[in-house]
C-alpha cells in the first residue's frame, strides 16, 4: 500500500485518470499469459509520453518503489508478474506507429503499438516487417523487444532482433538513452540495441524503436507434408537444411496436437498421420520451384505424402491448423504449460525422441508443435494444477526436457523468455560466471535492482 | 458473505478453461478503445477468480467491471479455449447482485418491461407523441429528445401501436405449405413495426403462414445483463412454454439477442428447450426456403454483422446480403460491435455511443449511403451514430427491400425451393 501523499505525487505527474490504486483495478495487473501465483502491484500507471515515464521512473527511484514495464501482458515467462508489488507501467497509452519510411525502409513506432498494426501498416506501404509471434495480433513491440519474439518466420527472416536498428529508453536515473538509429550501418559507442533485446523489462523503460522493414516476396509456395513416422517428419526438417534451402516456414505437429485441432476446427486435417510438416518456400518464382523440386525429393525419400496448397483458402487453412494448435490443446484441460525449449535443428530428430521417452516415462499428456526449422518445438503439458501428485511429475518432466535440451547444444528457450519462470534453470544453461556478469551490468544501471527484481533471478 | 463466494466458486470448472493468453483483447469493443485490462474478458475473469480465492475481499467492488461490458460475446466466440465468457459474466452478476442492488431506474425498467407488457403496450402511444412534442426531428424519423440525458441521442420514432396489438395473432398464406411463429421482441414491437410487417408479407408470399403472439413478452435479456437472473430465466420459461405450445414448424426472429437469449443461452439457465429451431428470418428465407430477391440498389452499402448473429451464419449472412442486394457493396475495415449491448447503452452512453462512432466516422468517410443490418439493437445504436456523424447514410434491415421487391415486381412462388 502506497501512502495517500505517495498517490498524490503520481496524480500530480498523471493526472487523475492517469493510474489505479483500486484493488479491484491494480488486480487486472497480478499475472500475465505464463500460469504463475498473481500478484498485485500497488499502483499501475498509464503515462501518456516520454515526459511523464521520465517523471514516474525518478519518483520511484527517490521512493525505493519496484517498476514493472508491462505492454499487453502476452509472455509465457512471468515477465509482467510484480512479485516485489510496487508500479505497473503500462505503455499501452504510447501507441502510435509515428513514420514508415518507403524509401529508407524503416519504422518509427512507439513502444504501445501493437505488432500487427505494424505489421498491416508496412504491408499498406509495399513493405514486408516478417517477425509474426503467435500473439501479433495483441502483443506490443516493446514487449516484443523485451522478449525478443520469433515466429512462424523465424527460420528464413529472424526474429524481432533482426530488425531493430534502434531503441529509445530511459535508465532508472531517468537519463534518456539513445541507442542504435536510421542508417544501415551505425557504430558510435555500444550497441545499446542488442543490449535491450531480451532485457525483460530489467535495463530500462523503452520508449521508441526503429525497426527495418523488407521488401515483400513476390512469390510462395505453400504444402503440407504427411508423415507415418514423426522422427522421419524430423529428419526431413534436418535434410532440407542439410540441402541449404531455408524455408520461410517449417512447422510440425505431432499426432497428439494434429488430432486435438482437428476436433477443435475441422479444417479436414489427416488425423491418422503420426506428424505434418507445414512447409511454404518463398522468393522469386524460379528459386522458389527449384527449391521445391529438391523438397520433394526430400520428402518422398523419407516417405513424406505432399499436398500443395493450389488456392489462397487452402493456404489460409494450413496455417490457421497452425495458430490453432495451442488454442485447441488449451481446451482438453485446465492447465497447460508450454515449454519452448530449442536446440540446434539438426538435432531436431534427437529432441522429438527424447520428449516421447518422457511422455510415457511421467505418464503425462504432452502436444508437441512448433517452429522445427528453427529447432524450436513446443512441447505442450496438458495437466491440472489442483493435481498435486501429477503437478511434481510435470516438474521433473520439465527438468528432464531442459537438461535433453542443453544436451544436444540447444536452450532452454527459444523466444519466451526466462522471467521468472525460468529463473532457477539458467545458470545451469549460461553457468555462474555469466549471472555473475548480468549481476553487474543490472546493478551498474539499476544499483537498488528497482527494475523489474527478481526475474532472472536477478 | 460465504455463501456467496461458494457460488462463484462454482464456476470454477468454466473459469478455469482461461489461459490467459490475452486474445480477447484483440476483439474486445471496450479494451480497443480504452486499452485498460478491466475491460477485456482475461480481466473480468481474473477478478471473479480473485474474489474466490480470496485475494479480494470487497466481491461487490468487481461489480462495475463485470457491467462494464456489452456483452457483445466477441471474446467468447474468438477465444482459442473456448472459455464461456458469456455464461461467465451472466452467473457471476447473477452471484454479485445479491450484494449490490441494482439502481432504481433498472427496477423499473424491468418491473414495466418484463412484468408488465400490456402497461408498455398502453404507453407505447404516449411515448409516440411524447417523442413528437418533446423532441426536435432530426430527419425523417429520427427525433433527438429535448430534455434530460436522452438530449445526446437520436431516436426512431417509437410506434404509435406495437405490432402486437395490430398484428397479433394467425396470418394465413395462401396454398399454405408450413407454418412458423414470428417472435418479433421488444425492439421490433415498439421501434420496427415495419420489420414485421415485411416479414408477415414475405412469408405469406412464399406459402408460409405466420403466427405472431397477441402480447410480445420480453425474452429477458436485460434482466439478465442486470444480473436478475431470476426474472429473465421466467421470461425465458413463459416464452419458451408459449413458443412449445403453438403449432408449428419454425419460430422466426428479427432480432439475434432474443433468439441468442431464447435459443441458446436460455436453454442453459433453464433447462427448457424449445421444440423447433429457431431461425433469423435471414437465414430462414436463405436455407429453408431457399428463395433469391436480387434487389436492384443504386447506392453505395455496406452490411454490420451483428455480435449475436448465430456464430455459424455469420458468414452465410454476408453472402446473403452480398447475393440479394445488387449495389456497390463496400465491405468496412471496421468489422466490430456498434457498442450498444441494451441496458449497456441505458448504464454508460457515451462509452456505449464512443464504440458505435468509430464505425459511422468509416461510414461517412467512404460515402456509404445504407447500412443494411438484421438487429434492431444494432439498428438503433448505428442510427444515433451515423446520425451525430453528420453522414445521411440510412440504417435498414433487408427484408424491407424483398417486402418491396415482391410489390413491384412480384417475384415468382415458384422461386420456392422446399428447403434443405
Ligand atoms: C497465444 C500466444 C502465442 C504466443 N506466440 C509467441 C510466438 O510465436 N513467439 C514468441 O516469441 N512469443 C510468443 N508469445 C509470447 C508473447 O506474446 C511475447 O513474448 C510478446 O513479445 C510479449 O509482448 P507483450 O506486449 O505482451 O509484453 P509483456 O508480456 O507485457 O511484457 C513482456 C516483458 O517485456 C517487458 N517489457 C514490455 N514492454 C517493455 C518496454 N516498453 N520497455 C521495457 N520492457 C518492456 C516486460 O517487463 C516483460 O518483462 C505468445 C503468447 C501467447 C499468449
Ligand atoms: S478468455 Fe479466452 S481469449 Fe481471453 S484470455 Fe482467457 S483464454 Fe485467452
Ligand atoms: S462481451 Fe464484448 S465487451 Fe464484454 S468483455 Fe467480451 S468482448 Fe468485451
Amino acid at each position: 500500500m502506497l501512502s495517500k501523499s505517495l498517490v498524490k505525487k503520481f496524480e500530480e505527474i498523471l493526472g487523475q485518470g492517469g493510474y489505479f490504486t483500486k484493488p479491484e483495478d491494480t488486480m487486472c495487473y497480478s499475472y500475465d499469459a505464463f500460469s504463475a501465483e498473481p500478484v498485485q502491484p500497488d499502483i499501475v500507471v498509464k503515462p501518456k509520453n516520454e515526459e511523464q515515464i521520465k517523471q514516474i521512473i525518478t519518483l520511484c527511484k527517490n521512493e525505493n518503489i519496484p517498476l514493472v514495464t508491462r505492454g499487453a501482458g502476452t509472455n509465457l515467462s512471468g515477465g509482467t508478474v510484480p512479485v516485489k508489488k510496487g508500479c505497473v507501467l503500462l505503455t499501452t497509452g504510447l501507441n502510435k506507429i509515428l513514420e514508415i519510411n518507403e524509401n529508407d525502409m524503416y519504422a518509427v513506432v512507439e513502444a504501445g503499438v501493437v505488432t500487427a498494426n505494424l505489421a498491416n501498416a508496412a504491408v499498406k506501404n509495399g513493405l514486408f516487417y516478417p517477425p509474426d509471434p503467435g500473439s501479433m495480433n495483441i502483443s506490443t513491440i516493446g514487449g516484443n523487444v523485451a522478449e525478443n519474439a520469433g515466429g512462424l518466420r523465424g527460420l528464413k527472416y529472424g526474429v524481432t532482433k533482426d530488425y531493430l536498428m534502434g531503441v529509445n529508453f530511459f535508465d532508472m536515473d531517468g537519463n534518456y538513452v539513445k541507442g542504435g538509429g536510421k542508417t544501415v550501418k551505425l557504430v558510435t559507442g555500444f550497441n545499446l540495441p542488442g543490449l535491450m533485446v531480451s532485457s525483460e523489462g530489467l535495463l530500462g523503460v523503452m520508449t521508441k524503436f526503429v525497426l527495418k522493414l523488407i521488401p515483400k516476396p513476390k512469390f510462395s509456395r505453400s504444402m503440407l507434408v504427411i508423415y507415418d513416422d514423426i522422427i522421419k517428419a524430423c529428419e526431413t526438417v534436418s535434410e532440407i537444411i542439410a540441402a541449404k534451402i531455408l524455408p520461410a516456414t517449417l512447422e510440425l505437429l505431432d499426432n497428439f496436437t494434429i488430432k486435438t485441432v482437428e476436433d477443435a476446427t475441422k479444417i479436414g486435417l489427416p488425423t491418422a498421420a503420426d506428424a505434418l510438416l507445414l512447409i511454404e518456400l518463398d522468393g522469386h518464382e524460379g528459386q522458389v520451384m527449384d527449391d521445391f523440386e529438391v523438397v520433394k525429393k526430400i520428402c518422398e525419400n523419407l516417405k513424406g505424402n505432399i499436398k500443395i496448397a493450389e488456392t489462397v483458402e487452402d493456404k489460409n487453412r494450413l496455417w490457421e491448423a497452425r495458430r490453432k494448435a495451442l488454442s485447441s490443446l488449451a481446451r482438453l484441460k485446465p492447465t497447460l504449460i508450454l515449454e519452448d525449449a530449442t536446440v540446434v535443428r539438426s538435432k531436431i530428430p534427437g529432441m522429438m525422441r527424447a520428449i516421447q521417452d518422457i511422455t510415457k516415462k511421467y505418464n503425462l499428456t504432452i502436444g508437441t508443435f512448433g517452429h522445427a526449422g528453427d529447432g524450436n518445438l513446443h512441447p505442450t503439458i496438458l495437466t491440472d494444477k489442483r493435481d498435486k501428485d501429477e503437478m511434481l511429475r510435470v516438474e521433473k518432466a520439465i527438468d528432464e526436457i531442459f537438461a535433453k535440451a542443453l544436451e544436444l547444444e540447444g536452450t532452454l528457450s527459444g523466444e519466451h523468455g526466462v522471467g521468472f519462470a525460468k529463473a532457477k534453470y539458467l545458470e545451469m544453461e549460461v553457468g555462474r560466471g555469466t549471472i555473475e556478469y548480468m549481476k553487474k551490468l543490472k546493478k551498474g544501471v539499476d544499483p537498488y535492482n528497482l527494475l523489474n527484481p527478481q526475474k532472472m533471478g536477478l | 458473505m460465504e455463501d456467496l463466494i461458494k457460488e462463484l466458486k462454482e464456476l470454477e470448472e468454466l473459469v478455469l478453461q482461461c489461459m490467459k493468453c490475452g486474445t480477447c483483447q484483440a476483439h474486445c469493443p471496450l479494451y480497443q478503445k480504452d486499452l485498460n485490462e478491466s475491460a477485456v474478458a482475461r480481466g473480468k475473469i481474473s477478478l471473479i477468480e480473485s474474489v474466490y480465492e480470496g485475494r479480494l475481499d470487497k466481491a461487490g467492488s468487481i461489480l462495475k467491471h463485470l457491467d462494464y461490458c456489452i456483452l457483445c460475446g466477441r471474446c467468447k466466440e474468438n477465444c482459442p479455449s473456448g472459455v464461456k465468457t458469456d455464461e461467465i459474466f451472466l452467473r457471476a452478476k447473477a452471484v454479485l447482485r445479491k450484494i449490490e442492488k441494482l439502481p432504481s431506474w433498472g427496477k423499473v425498467v424491468l418491473k414495466i418491461v418484463m412484468e408488465k407488457p400490456d402497461l408498455l403496450a398502453r404507453v407505447a402511444p404516449l411515448m409516440h407523441i411524447g417523442l413528437k412534442f418533446g423532441a426536435k426531428r432530426v430527419k425523417d424519423d429520427i427525433f433527438k429528445p429535448l430534455l434530460g440525458s436522452f438530449s445526446k441521442r437520436n431516436i426512431k420514432q417509437v410506434a404509435s401501436k406495437p405490432f402486437t396489438k395490430t398484428h397479433g395473432g394467425l396470418h394465413k398464406a395462401d396454398n399454405e405449405k408450413m407454418k412458423v411463429y414470428f417472435y418479433p421482441g421488444c425492439a421490433a414491437n415498439f421501434l420496427f413495426p415495419e420489420w414485421g410487417e415485411a416479414i408477415i408479407s414475405v412469408l405469406n408470399h412464399f406459402g408460409v403462414t405466420v403466427y405472431v403472439p397477441e402480447i410480445n413478452k420480453c425474452c429477458g435479456i436485460p434482466a439478465a445483463t442486470l444480473g436478475e437472473i431470476e426474472t429473465y430465466k421466467k421470461m425465458v420459461d413463459e416464452n419458451l412454454n408459449h413458443i412449445n405450445d403453438i403449432d408449428c414448424e419454425y419460430v422466426i426472429t428479427c432480432c439475434p439477442t432474443c433468439q441468442y437469449a431464447l435459443s441458446e443461452m436460455g436453454p442453459k439457465v433453464t433447462g427448457i428447450i424449445a421444440n423447433k429451431p429457431f431461425f433469423d428470418i435471414l437465414m430462414f428465407l436463405d436455407e429453408v426456403l431457399g428463395v433469391n430477391f436480387e434487389v436492384k440498389l443504386n447506392e453505395r452499402y455496406t452490411t454490420h454483422i451483428p455480435c449475436h448473429y448465430r456464430s455459424t451464419k455469420k458468414e452465410r449472412l454476408k453472402s446473403h446480403v452480398a447475393k440479394n442486394i445488387k449495389g456497390e457493396n463496400i465491405t468496412l475495415e471496421n468489422q466490430s460491435c456498434c457498442g450498444f449491448g441494451g441496458t449497456f447503452n441505458m448504464k454508460k452512453y457515451d462509452d456505449s455511443k464512443a464504440v458505435g462512432m468509430s464505425k459511422a466516422f468509416e461510414v461517412k468517410s467512404k460515402g456509404i449511403e445504407k447500412l443494411f443490418t438484421p438487429c434492431p439493437g444494432c439498428a438503433m445504436q448505428l442510427t444515433d451514430a451515423i446520425v451525430e456523424s453528420g453522414s445521411n447514410a440510412k440504417v435498414e434491415h433487408p427484408i424491407v427491400y424483398y417486402a418491396r421487391e415482391i410489390v413491384k415486381s412480384g417475384i415468382s412462388k415458384d422461386k420456392t425451393e422446399k428447403g434443405q
